[in-house]
């Protein structure tokens, strides 16, 4: 646990008028604050339908049925309480270059947990690397975040990330869908486009944050240098001068359009987040302008 | 074409040093630096192509080349490279100055100082206006008066401004100091030249010789001088009244002299009182002493005077500091005066009063002795407690014995020191619970019996009567008395000695009981003067008229350093040294100054490598503004 909490009270309080937003409609309990296409015990009118038998007499429109001698039935919205599940990467390459990115992710997840809390979202959050960490629940109200941040701040980083082993244990574990928010550099040496897709063709809503150092897009080094996989281990001497170092922005970019738009094409939502833009200044414009958050 | 501020070896020296280090750096620079990455994904397609990376190689060399050249032509303009003849560039000269307390000696209608002062400017004049010249004043210690200035102002005005010092000068101190001073300057080296008397304090045999660009420009002195050299006084031991009073005078001219010593006593402010006079006849070169006895009990000042006045009338009289002579006064509260007056009066220190108990104050000065007797208030004073009463008590009495021998004393502490008596019997006494911290000076068995409590106050207490005891029989009675005295008042028995003196480094055998933790030596302003202590003699230096505090323990030493110290002979200069005012060469035309030119050049070097290599500075340079324009942009997102 460290000894300076992620997030001061300050922040905490700017958080509390925002709350998370997800896109697709899914099936679950009544509550929450998120409008469903399904009909149900909602309190917001939906539709009429004709009356079968074994319907809520409650739900009869009898004024129609004076007017018209037919029974109608009142259909109202479904407020649900759909499942936010969060995956946080928790890999080695997460500590590359001081650390920043790791801290950077645990005070984001910090700050989501904290905006679902107070809007009574119940939000599991995973560590992962290559499978499901131990689990954070977080729900209950605002009283029940030093609980989670806690649990983040426990947060251990290390191991090599595979998505496609994350993504079949999570499915196995969850089999109720919902919103699935992942934190991560999304840097592995595997395809995790094709994992991520695999998690949204299962019925999962993603949304997608990628956390990178500034030395991860634009590495500021030159010369001869000897570099080292932080996951694997694995090495690489190369020379490295300006033109290489556009040719490495350039396919860094590539990657995450790609990631980009694998999240935009499943109707989920991407942002990529350079831990040298100030949290604040990300949660109130990026977040809010992607529609993860209002 | 010359180096003016290096030799060629120093130059090459650090030129070497230079180029290995800035080829360690290129080395350094180019070798591989390891970085920790989150993955390679993006680094293999960002690999650099081969034949980028050959054409890279085939530059870099010129990169430390050029480098070299840079570094070698600043340092061409540190060292001041110039062309021409090396006579052409300047030199640094150095002019020791006496500034000896004998300088202020007259000689004529002048001092010997205004002599100095003169020649030492006509040396200046004549001196070539490119040289450069650094004034060193010289007494017991060399001391710079002004850097290697070219500016003849500047020196000038040091030398006008030069006075005599208390001390004698010390002239292989000097020479060495100019010597280094000149090796450090990096120009060439000019001479030295010494301008004064050549009177010195004693030499040592093993110095080494005079420099061999010496120049001696003496001034003539006529030595017809005598005064005091040393004055030393002590309270008799047989009457602390009485002053015993040594003074030593020396003669350091020629012809033998007669001279009358008088001393006076008398408070600083107001007027003195002739305490003695003498007649010294002073051989040639030579010493003589007188003594005289002077009591007084009181503080003030002795002054010494020797008379007819001579041409240096510092070393004539003298002034000493006497401190008064404190005395101990003590109360005794007692039915049974007599018991107790032996052992009081053997002390000329200690006044002591003898009064019943009825009369009890409790703010009797000094010490306050009460016998058997437990007044009605405690004494604010230190107090010897005899025999009390076991209610009333200072230290709680434990227990009363009764026909018991005495045990033993407490050796370490030093109110029983060098007591040795314990073959008598105690026919009752009582035994104190003592506290943390307190003396258990005397014992029986079964505890102490004679307890002393530091602190404010100081309380002794007697657990029977010594006077009334087998104790009274034994020498240790008046020893233990006289220790307990002086526990409770230290600075009452302080054995005091004065001594007058010239300035300068004095020296001082202790006693052999003396702890190196108890030495203290302070200024008359009480800061702190170093010392060493070395075996049983102590030694420190004054370098200013004052007086210097010796506390040893319960000795202390008054040291009055009024006098001059003045010299013990006279240096003789080697016969090939230069001697006289010189007369140089017409100035030269100074030889061409190339130095900007080369630091422009090697910083332009240094620039243009720069510019031309300095990949990893420009690349961060680039690099650092993607980056901001990048984090500054918003992401794309939400589409």
């Amino acid at each position: 646990m460290t000894s300076t909490p992620l997030l001061d009270r300050e922040f905490l309080e700017k958080l509390e008028r925002l709350a998370i937003r997800w896109q697709k409609s899914f099936a679950g309990l009544v509550g929450g604050h998120n409008r469903s296409r399904f009909p149900g015990a909602g309190q917001e009118f939906l539709d009429h339908r004709h009356f079968h038998h074994g319907d809520d007499l409650r739900a009869v429109n009898w004024r129609a049925y004076l007017r018209l001698e037919k029974l109608f039935l009142k259909m109202f919205q479904v407020e649900p309480r759909v499942p936010v599940r969060m995956l946080l990467d928790v890999s080695a390459s997460m500590t590359a270059h001081g650390g920043d990115k790791f801290d950077y992710a645990r005070r984001l997840a910090a700050s989501l947990c904290y905006v679902g809390l107070v809007r009574l979202d119940a939000i599991e959050v995973h560590g992962f690397s290559n499978r499901l960490g131990h689990r954070i629940f977080s729900n209950g109200g605002r009283h029940r975040f030093p609980t989670v941040m806690d649990g983040l701040s426990a947060l251990q980083a290390g191991g090599a990330t595979d998505y496609l082993a994350v993504v079949r244990e999570f499915i196995g574990t969850y089999s109720q869908r919902g919103l699935v928010i992942i934190i991560s550099d999304f840097m592995d040496d595997g395809n995790c486009e094709r994992a991520l897709q695999y998690l949204s063709d299962y019925g999962h809503e993603l949304m997608l944050l990628q956390v990178w150092a500034d030395e991860d897009r634009t590495p500021p080094w030159t010369g001869e240098l000897e570099l080292r996989d932080a996951e694997t281990g694995a090495g690489l001497k190369l020379d490295f001068d300006d033109e290489a170092r556009q040719r490495y922005t350039r396919a860094f970019d590539e990657y995450a359009d790609a990631i980009q738009t694998m999240a935009h094409r499943s109707g989920g939502r991407y942002a990529g987040i350079a831990t040298s833009m100030p949290l604040e200044n990300v949660i109130f414009g990026d977040l809010i302008r992607m529609r993860g958050i209002a | 074409m010359f180096l003016l501020n290096l030799s060629l070896l120093q130059f090459a020296t650090l030129f070497g040093a230079v180029s290995a280090i800035s080829v360690a750096l290129y080395l350094l620079d180019r070798s591989r630096r390891k970085q920790v990455v989150s993955t390679l994904r993006f680094w293999v397609a960002a690999e650099q192509p081969a034949v980028a990376a050959r054409r890279r190689r085939i530059q870099q060399p010129w990169s430390l080349v050029l480098q070299l050249a840079s570094m070698l032509l600043l340092l061409l303009a540190i060292a001041q490279l110039r062309f021409g003849a090396i006579e052409q560039a300047g030199r640094d000269h150095v002019i020791v100055l006496d500034s000896s307390a004998w300088m202020a000696a007259r000689s004529g209608n002048r001092t010997l100082m205004d002599a100095a002062r003169q020649t030492a400017r006509q040396y200046l004049r004549a001196l070539p206006a490119r040289d450069r010249v650094m004034l060193v004043r010289a007494d017991a210690l060399a001391t710079p008066a002004t850097a290697f200035e070219s500016d003849r102002n500047k020196v000038e005005a040091a030398i006008q401004s030069t006075q005599p010092g208390s001390t004698a000068l010390n002239l292989d101190q000097a020479f060495d100091f100019a010597r280094h001073i000149q090796a450090q300057s990096g120009r060439r080296a000019g001479e030295i030249a010494f301008v004064g008397t050549g009177r010195t304090a004693e030499r040592d045999p093993g110095a080494a010789a005079p420099p061999r660009n010496l120049r001696v420009l003496l001034v003539p002195d006529a030595v017809e001088n005598a005064g005091l050299r040393k004055i030393g006084m002590r309270r008799s031991a047989a009457d602390p009244d009485l002053w015993e009073i040594y003074v030593s005078a020396h003669n350091y001219g020629p012809r033998a002299r007669q001279a009358v010593l008088s001393l006076d006593f008398g408070p600083p402010s107001a007027g003195r009182m002739a305490a003695g006079s003498r007649t010294l006849v002073l051989p040639p070169g030579g010493d003589a002493e007188a003594s005289f006895e002077y009591r007084t009990a009181a503080a003030g000042i002795l002054g010494v005077r020797m008379t007819p006045h001579d041409a240096f009338n510092a070393d004539d009289q003298a002034e000493l500091e006497l401190p008064a002579q404190p005395r101990l006064s003590v109360t005794v509260y007692s039915n049974e005066p007599d018991l107790l007056k032996p052992a009081l009066s053997a002390s000329p220190r200690v006044s002591a009063a003898y009064r019943k108990p009825e009369e009890y104050r409790p703010n009797d000065p000094g010490l306050v002795i009460l016998d058997r007797f437990i007044p009605p208030q405690r004494p604010a004073a230190d107090s010897i407690w005899i025999d009390p009463p076991a209610l009333g008590s200072p230290i709680p009495v434990r227990q009363t014995v009764e026909q018991v021998p005495f045990a033993r004393w407490d050796a370490g502490h030093p109110a029983a020191a060098g007591l040795r008596a314990r073959d008598f019997k105690l026919d009752h006494a009582s035994v104190f619970e003592t506290a943390p911290g307190d003396g258990r000076i005397g014992e029986v068995d079964a505890g102490p019996v004679i307890v002393a409590r530091s602190g404010k106050p100081k309380i002794v207490v007697f657990g029977f009567h010594p006077a009334l005891s087998a104790l009274r029989y034994e020498l240790a009675t008046p020893l233990l008395f006289a220790n307990l005295l002086r526990w409770v008042s230290p600075e009452i028995f302080r054995r005091w000695e004065v001594a007058g003196g010239s300035v300068g480094a004095v020296r001082l055998v202790l006693d052999d009981d003396t702890a190196a933790k108890d030495v203290t030596v302070t200024a008359e302003d009480g800061s702190a003067v170093p010392f060493t202590l070395r075996d049983r003699t102590l030694d420190f230096f004054s370098g200013a008229p004052g007086s210097v505090r010796v506390l040893t323990g319960d000795r202390e030493y008054m040291y009055s350093l009024t006098l001059p110290q003045l010299w013990d002979t006279r240096w003789t200069p080697p016969a090939d040294v230069r001697r006289g005012i010189p007369r140089f060469a017409p100035s030269l035309a100074p030889a061409a100054d190339w130095w900007p030119w080369l630091a422009l050049l090697g910083g332009a070097g240094l620039l243009a490598e720069w510019l031309l290599f300095g990949r990893f500075r420009i690349a961060r340079f680039v690099s650092r503004r993607r980056l901001v324009r990048r984090t500054a942009e918003p992401v794309e997102v939400g589409r």
